[in-house]
């Protein structure tokens, strides 16, 4: 945001969009961050911040729904200004979403530490998950400094996620299958991979979003993508590998 | 990947395509001067057939100044001298052998405030046919007049009072007495000059979409100063700053993203 408007209060109200939006994106990082940490240290009083802490999120996103809404209607916003609500208004719904999932992998964990988990061979949560917390963090940064080529490069990070969650479940399938008494644990573990999975694919959203803010185009190419949990069927692909 | 905000140094050169394929108007390196000031900087752009196009910029970027240049109406300004070429159908309105009055029927104008004459409905819109000559009979004016009025979207509400004053009308209703008149001559391209700028919302919708309908039949050159009146009313855009031509583009574009920092800057209301 360059250059002033003339009408001072106009940057006011999108300097209050953009402040509230960074706070809901800083607060999924710290959500999503923490709920990884706490997969590891399996810390309960740390896990329900995280799952009470989320209602702070859904609430800065209706925040920002709010003020987006009021500014197009009130200041018909054009050009850049315009881009940088929709925007707004689309990145706000994604945080929220991501910290949606940090609440769900939360609940999980917490299940998990009543099931007594010990870590399954071949599965690294928390690997994958700091990754992503990398990926999120770079695409906060793309977005305050609006660096275009920042975003494309989250964007393209997300394979790496991909291909470590068709790995997991593998793996996590495959204890499953040599330990019938691991299904409750593999069970939750897979949908912690796979929600971590979607945070990723989340981030990546945002990336094209920040892109779109910058240069008024959409990212024209397609999206690399690599998880092809959905596409296979373990035993098999265990057999292959053997 | 680079980014669109690109840095034009040499602003003699108009961002976004300038020409059209079936222009009726084409201005070449106009440059307009008031005595020793100079209004309009090598402006070159073509107006094409059937197309509405509105002129933005801040006051004083010379796109009324332009915009009169079309029917030569800066001619009645003593101290303006214009340079370079408009051509209406390849033909050079600026030709010594032209008649400015057939050239302002067929580049009909609208201007800001409502000027109807002070006669009768009827009689401002019949003025333009008989001076033109252009009816045959007493019947063929009349229906120059109701055809005339009825496509500026008067007729339903003036047609019980035809011989009251057309300054008796609203300011809204008086604009479009004023559109009628210019149509009644049967004119290629209208120009029109901040025409809603002295009237209500409604009015302004009613002389919106106006524009709308008239577009599918003429040439309209607008100018205005409502960023929303020109998003709405045109297919096109062109942003003037300091007498040059910044940036022309198709209207969705220009409001969504324009090239040009400048154009940026006046559509975001960071310049005035």
């Amino acid at each position: 945001m360059e250059n002033k408007h003339i009408l001072s209060s106009f940057d006011d109200d999108l300097k209050k969009l953009n402040d509230n939006l960074l706070k809901l994106g800083n607060g999924a990082l710290t959500n999503f961050d923490s709920c990884i940490d706490n997969f590891g240290t399996q810390d309960i009083g740390e896990i329900d911040k995280v799952i009470n802490g989320d209602i702070i999120l859904d609430e800065l996103d209706d925040k920002v729904q709010k003020l987006g809404f009021e500014i197009i209607a009130l200041r018909a916003p054009q050009a850049a200004d315009l881009r940088r609500i929709i925007v707004a208004l689309k990145i706000a719904t994604i945080f929220e979403r991501i910290g949606d999932y940090s609440r769900n992998i939360s609940n999980r964990t917490k299940l998990l530490v009543e099931l007594n988990y010990s870590d399954l061979p071949g599965v690294n949560i928390g690997k994958m998950g700091q990754k992503t917390i990398t990926m999120i963090e770079d695409v906060i940064d793309s977005y305050v400094n609006e660096d275009d080529k920042l975003a494309v490069k989250v964007r393209n990070s997300d394979v790496k996620i991909d291909k470590m969650h068709t790995q997991y479940y593998l793996e996590i399938v495959a204890s499953m299958q040599r330990n019938k008494k691991l299904a409750p644990t593999g069970a939750h573990l897979l949908f912690i991979a796979k929600n971590i999975e979607r945070v990723a694919d989340y981030v990546t959203d945002i990336a094209e979003q920040v892109y779109f803010l910058v240069n008024g185009t959409v990212l024209s190419d397609h999206r690399p993508k690599a998880d092809e949990s959905s596409l296979i069927i373990p035993e098999k692909e265990l057999k292959n590998e053997n | 990947m680079e980014n669109i905000k690109e840095d034009f140094k040499n602003l003699d050169l108009t961002v976004g395509d300038v020409f059209s394929k079936d222009a009726r108007l084409k201005a070449r390196n106009v440059n307009v001067f008031y005595g020793s000031n100079k209004a309009i900087d090598n402006v070159t752009i073509d107006i094409g057939n059937k197309e509405v196009i509105s002129l933005i910029g801040p006051s004083g970027c010379g796109k009324s100044t332009f915009l009169r240049c079309f029917n030569r109406m800066n001619d009645t300004i003593d101290s303006c001298r214009i340079e370079g070429k408009i051509t209406l159908d390849n033909e050079n309105i600026y030709n010594e052998k032209i008649d400015v009055v057939p050239l302002r029927a067929r580049i009909g104008m609208v201007f800001q405030k409502p000027n109807p004459f002070p006669k009768s409905i009827y009689d401002n819109v019949a003025y333009g046919p008989r001076i033109h000559g252009l009816s045959e009979n007493k019947e063929h004016l009349d229906n120059i007049v109701e055809e005339s009025l009825k496509r500026a979207g008067l007729w339903e509400e003036v047609n019980d009072r035809l011989l009251s004053p057309g300054t008796g009308l609203s300011g809204g209703q008086q604009q479009r007495l004023c559109i009628a008149r210019a149509i009644a001559v049967s004119p290629e391209v209208i120009l029109m000059d901040e025409p809603c700028s002295a009237l209500d919302p409604i009015a302004t919708a009613k002389i919106e979409e106006l524009i709308h309908e008239l577009g599918n039949e003429y040439s309209i050159v607008i100018v205005t100063h409502s960023m929303q009146q020109a998003a709405r009313v045109s297919k096109r855009t062109a942003y003037f700053h300091l007498g040059k031509l910044i940036e022309v583009g198709k209207t969705k574009e220009i409001f969504t993203r324009p090239r040009h920092n400048q154009t940026e800057a006046y559509i975001s209301g960071k310049i005035g």
